[in-house]
């Protein structure tokens, strides 16, 4: 597995474990632990989406940064193997 | 009807209860009752949904393997469609 896909999988896993425990506090809103790791998960997430702009290319619009040229169109697209 | 027959349904019930895993005590943070598995003067003969209690969490990859972050709610669906 190159690089780039093992970079995209560990966002996938980071915005999993969010997802879980976005639905966990939905519940258990004054639940410190749950929102530590929230925290915790948010900037590893942060971090590594980051990562993969600077090297691959933005994985939403908002991460374009260029203002010489529209990055979001370039190939690869996120989902595409490469 | 003999209504006797329920007279120690509450008995039965906190025996029950005994059997359960004790939530965590000290997660305190949360609304009140919730940490019990049921509120104070839960009435018989309803149905409830326990409260999930803060505990154990997979790693974020064994979390997207597994379908769920929390090893309490991982039940794996072992049925098939055809008696498999």
């Amino acid at each position: 597995m190159n690089e780039r896909r093992t970079l995209l999988n560990k966002i996938k896993k980071y915005d999993f474990t969010l997802k879980e425990l976005d639905l966990y506090l939905d519940t258990h809103p004054n639940c410190r632990r749950a929102l530590a790791m929230f925290q915790k998960y948010r900037e590893l997430r942060r971090k590594a989406a980051d990562e993969f702009a600077r090297l691959y290319g933005p994985l939403t619009p908002e991460q374009v940064t260029s203002t010489e040229k529209w990055t979001w169109i370039g190939d690869p697209w996120p989902w595409e193997r490469s | 009807m003999n209504l006797d027959l329920f007279d120690n349904i509450e008995g039965m019930f906190f025996r029950e209860r005994e059997n359960i895993s004790e939530p965590v005590a000290n997660d305190r943070d949360n609304a009140p009752g919730s940490d019990k598995l049921f509120a104070e003067n839960t009435p018989l003969a309803m149905a409830y949904v326990p409260f999930q209690q803060w505990g154990e969490t997979y790693s974020d990859d064994e979390a997207l393997n597994r379908g769920t972050l929390f090893p309490q709610l991982d039940f794996p669906f072992t049925g098939g469609g055809d008696g498999r």
